[in-house]
């Protein structure tokens, strides 16, 4: 890959980055009432004067107050929480988003592969059964917010079947008498958000593939791999999914931006201690440093997938390399 | 045609099934801790302090009489029982009260308690209400205020003395918590309220919190040494569910959850037609009412948005305006009564209807609002006298799914009058921050609470003495308990002059002033008195007492019912070991009641067999996802460059 093409997209992104921050600074000091107010609610004496001192906020905004915020931002000091009295936002955003990724992440994989894999499939065999059946399921999914199906999910497979517990991470209080036994009971609690996640996800990425697959296959190069007399295996593999893969690139790093929206709500049905939950605790709290510290976490990591999915897309399409 | 990606795509599916499949039956039994008994309650309530004077929630009052014994406790009717005193002699002259302290008894980390930790506490008390300051958010010093207690002594480690000014027996009905004073000596009035009291809690009550997690769920251990009946509970979890109720009622529908405090009346009714399960709906002591920030002083960046709550005619006028028959039959299905005054029917000794009942009528409401000079403007919007378009702020705890509706019947009256309304749920501790006024700021660090709201939405829970509900109107109040900021001359003089009231008529004459005060005044709309409903299963344990009779077993007064619990699956056990005597007086039994150790896992859908097989299904998972990733990846990306093009 073109190191300039690389050195571009890098550059944007630190640029970026820089300008979250800045509007972060802005946002929250521009909010009514002094910002130490804003910022300092709720601490002990001590550590509020501690705070003043380590953030300027009893000096001018612009520089003393914006110096003091960037450096104390770069070192990882972004205040302290007002609801979770005595911690630390990095704590406790720290603590919230391993369950998150996990539950996403693995979410995504889940949807890339299935959605994906039906959509190109019902693409390919336009016409066909998988397609007839699985553009109309795709369409309900895709129009079916999270938190139906996961109340569904819910009520059918823990309040009835009981497979599942109906929330949490762990059971609470449970001792394990060892790892495995402590994972089984992970994976029980994740299935549903996870399945969750999934569906929701699935329905959208088949549609895009499928579309993006018959688009792909009026191309003039799939008519010359044709007449050049490959297997249509070959066409759909060497020439067909690849092209039809770029779209997708861009719409799985897009959503990696709504992922919280879907987090919010999936993680409050489940009540699944993740950044989704923490965001509807800290508004309901009003705790503005956790908030903050969840708006640039998910900033960054917004600018960080599209870094990814440039670059996937330069690995993936020659053309936009230059 | 393409035989290798058709294949692909079943043997994706398949793998996906399979690894599923074997997923499945592995949960149910996953990590059930066998070993233990644990009862698990939840509640709307999110816990907002585990430190006792930073508590505005009756989940709050739930964990600190879980964590602390009161000197004295609430029995099955309310009636005084053995706390951290053993027994007690009231002097002949009623001023004087020996209290007897259990010989040997130990907190929760095997230190002794004594006398001395009682007078500590009381004292720490009794200083503060001397200085004229609060304690926290004030909720629980007026108890030792309106107990007159002069003096508190420990002569001996078994015995405490307390003294007080004129005679009454309010000693023995005090919501306050002794304290250990070697983990809270060294705290000052200034100092207290930032104590966050960490788990683990060390205390002389029945369970003590080893582990809290906000948002989340609070566990509590059983004391190695307490002192009174042992209830079959090892363990009591409670389960928070802030603005999740319908995940709350789902848990306890599944088994997850042995007691559930407030569904809603819609999910009440289809719960108590379950089998196995108890639901009780008892008159509450207490209401939900809209309170009207009366604050008289203007108050920097925050404060009403309209002079108008100061005036009662206006807030009368806008009382007229709330249907309260409409809100008891569409918001609580007929699960309360309507309310008027601050001293609910369940004070039979006490309640009075108010003189000057209101009817509901919009009509009536309008011409209030003009005669007292509030008029329209020509978009119809009702002014102040300011000039100002009247909107009003409502604010609720997001604990409690009925307040959303009211605001939306509300704000449809209100409506009618040209007055808008803005209705937004709060975090419960955020919401009792944002309503108290400068009055609660440390001195030296102003402008830390500024009462910025028009309208509280929210309710109190009363106590077997209705002083604390009277007290929330009191001048004094305004910085602590007011939420109304309502201030009043002739009320104060009522409030202590009916708490010093030498006999009971006497009180209720009193009593029946101020109620008509507040209600023809109109610092509160008391919508109505909502039924505490609470729902219960009966698989697990048994034994389940209401406090009082036509109460509730849980989030009752102090936390004795905890202790009665006995082990549902023990009790038809032919294992000899498993026949708890129900134990009727809290005394010093150490009888060792049903050890759950002796008895099979308590039941669910749970195969017990095989703990490796989640974690089998779990790896088989992760590598089906990863091979699966890396195989469909690497075909569709070698593509281009793929070295088998003819």
């Amino acid at each position: 890959m073109g190191g300039r093409y690389l050195a571009r997209r890098v550059l944007q992104a630190i640029l970026t980055i820089t300008f979250i921050i800045l509007l972060n600074f802005l946002l929250f000091r521009m909010m009514p009432g002094s910002p130490e107010r804003v910022l300092a609610r709720n601490l002990p004496e001590a550590a509020r004067a501690q705070l003043l001192v380590r953030w300027g906020l009893d000096k001018p905004l612009i520089p003393d107050q914006l110096v003091a915020y960037v450096s104390a931002t770069l070192q990882g000091d972004l205040g302290e929480s007002y609801k979770f009295r005595g911690r630390s936002v990095v704590d406790v955003l720290g603590e919230r988003i391993w369950p998150t990724l996990i539950l996403f992440g693995l979410g995504e994989v889940f949807a890339i592969i299935l959605g994906l894999g039906l959509g190109a499939y019902s693409g390919w065999r336009r016409g066909g059964a998988v397609d007839y059946v699985g553009n109309g399921v795709s369409l309900i999914l895709y129009s079916m917010p999270y938190f139906v199906i996961g109340m569904a999910l819910l009520i059918v497979f823990s309040t009835s079947l009981g497979w599942f517990p109906t929330s949490g991470m762990y059971t609470i209080g449970a001792s394990y008498s060892g790892l495995e036994q402590q994972l089984a009971d992970f994976l029980a609690h994740l299935a549903l958000p996870l399945t969750t996640v999934a569906i929701g996800l699935i329905g959208q990425y088949s549609i895009l593939m499928r579309s993006s697959i018959i688009d792909t296959l009026t191309e003039d190069y799939v008519t010359t791999a044709r007449a050049k007399g490959l297997t249509e295996g070959r066409i759909l593999r060497s020439h067909a999914l690849p092209n039809a893969l770029l779209p997708a690139v861009t719409l799985v790093a897009i959503n990696l931006g709504y992922v919280i929206a879907g987090a919010i709500t999936v993680e409050v049905v489940f009540n699944w201690p993740g950044i989704g939950t923490l965001t509807v605790i800290a508004l309901s709290a009003r705790d503005y440093p956790v908030l903050q510290g969840i708006f640039l976490l998910l900033s960054v990591s917004v600018v960080l997938a599209n870094l990814v999915a440039d670059i996937l897309y330069g690995a993936l399409d020659p053309r936009v390399r230059t | 045609m393409s035989p290798s990606f058709r294949r692909r795509v079943p043997r994706l599916l398949a793998a996906v099934a399979l690894a599923a499949s074997l997923v499945l039956p592995a949960s149910a039994g996953a990590a059930r801790a066998a070993d233990k008994l644990v009862l698990r309650v939840g509640t709307t309530q999110d816990l907002d302090a585990m430190n006792p004077f930073n508590t505005a929630l009756l989940v709050g009052y739930e964990v600190f009489t879980l964590n602390y014994d009161m000197l004295v406790g609430f029995g099955e009717n309310l009636e005084p029982i053995p706390g951290f005193a053993a027994s007690w002699t009231q002097s002949t002259d009623g001023l004087t009260w020996t209290f007897k302290i259990r010989p040997g008894m130990k907190w929760s980390d095997g230190r002794p308690a004594t006398s001395e930790d009682a007078r500590w506490t009381l004292q720490f008390v009794v200083d503060a209400v001397k200085a004229g300051k609060s304690i926290g958010l004030g909720y629980l010093d007026p108890y030792v205020k309106n107990a007159a207690i002069t003096t508190v002594s420990a002569p001996d480690a078994e015995t405490l003395v307390v003294t007080t000014s004129r005679p009454n027996d309010r000693v023995l009905s005090m919501f306050v918590p002794i304290l250990p004073k070697h983990v809270w000596g060294s705290q000052t009035i200034d100092t207290i309220a930032d104590f966050t009291n960490d788990v683990p809690v060390v205390g002389t009550g029945p369970y003590q919190a080893v582990e809290w997690k906000a948002g989340q769920y609070a566990r509590f251990t059983r004391n190695p040494n307490w002192w009174g009946n042992r209830g079959a509970a090892d363990e009591v979890d409670l389960q928070f569910y802030p603005d999740a109720t319908d995940t709350m009622v789902q848990a306890f529908k599944k088994g997850e959850l042995d007691y559930i405090r407030n569904p809603t009346a819609d999910q009440f009714d289809q719960l108590k037609t379950l089998p196995g399960v108890t639901a009780v709906s008892a008159p509450g002591n207490g209401f939900s009412q809209l309170a009207f920030n009366c604050y008289d002083k203007d108050i920097k960046g925050g404060g009403a948005s309209t002079k108008a709550l100061r005036d009662p005619a206006f807030r009368d006028a806008l009382a007229y305006a709330v249907d309260k028959q409409a809100l008891v039959d569409k918001v609580l299905k007929g699960y309360g009564t309507v309310g008027t005054t601050q001293v609910p029917p369940w004070h039979t000794k006490f309640h009075v209807e108010p003189t000057n009942l209101r009817t509901f009528s919009i009509e009536t409401a309008r011409q209030k609002l003009d005669a007292a000079g509030y008029v329209l403007n020509d978009q119809g919007q009702r002014l102040d006298k300011q000039g100002k378009a009247i909107t009003l702020r409502i604010y609720f705890p997001n604990s409690n799914a009925d307040y959303p509706k009211v605001a939306q019947f509300v704000s449809d009256w209100w409506g009618q009058l040209g007055i808008k309304v803005k209705a937004r749920g709060y975090d419960a501790g955020t919401l009792t921050d944002i309503l108290l006024p400068p009055e609660a700021d440390e001195p030296g660090a102003p402008g830390k609470y500024t009462a910025n709201y028009d309208i509280e939405l929210w309710g109190w829970v009363g106590d077997p003495d209705p002083n604390s509900l009277l007290e929330i109107f009191t001048t004094d109040s305004i910085g602590s308990l007011s939420d109304s900021q309502f201030s009043n001359a002739r009320y104060d003089e009522l409030f202590t002059l009916q708490n010093e009231a030498a006999t009971l008529d006497a009180r209720k004459g009193y009593m029946a002033e101020m109620q008509n005060i507040v209600y023809d005044q109109a610092p509160y709309v008391i919508v109505y008195n909502d039924n505490e409903l609470h729902v219960y299963r009966t698989d697990r344990f048994t034994n389940w007492h209401n406090q009082p009779a036509d109460g509730t077993p849980l989030f009752a007064n102090g936390t004795y019912n905890y202790t009665l619990l006995q082990d549902a699956t023990a009790t038809p056990a032919p294992t000899p070991t498993a026949t708890p005597v129900p134990g009727e007086t809290p005394g010093p039994s150490v009888a060792p009641s049903a050890t759950p150790a002796a008895t099979p896992a308590p039941g669910g859908a749970g195969g017990s067999g095989g703990d490796m097989l989640p974690l089998l299904a779990g790896g088989g998972i992760l590598v089906a996802i990863i091979a699966l990733g890396l195989l469909v990846w690497r075909r569709s990306q070698g593509g281009p460059r793929a070295p088998e093009e003819e």
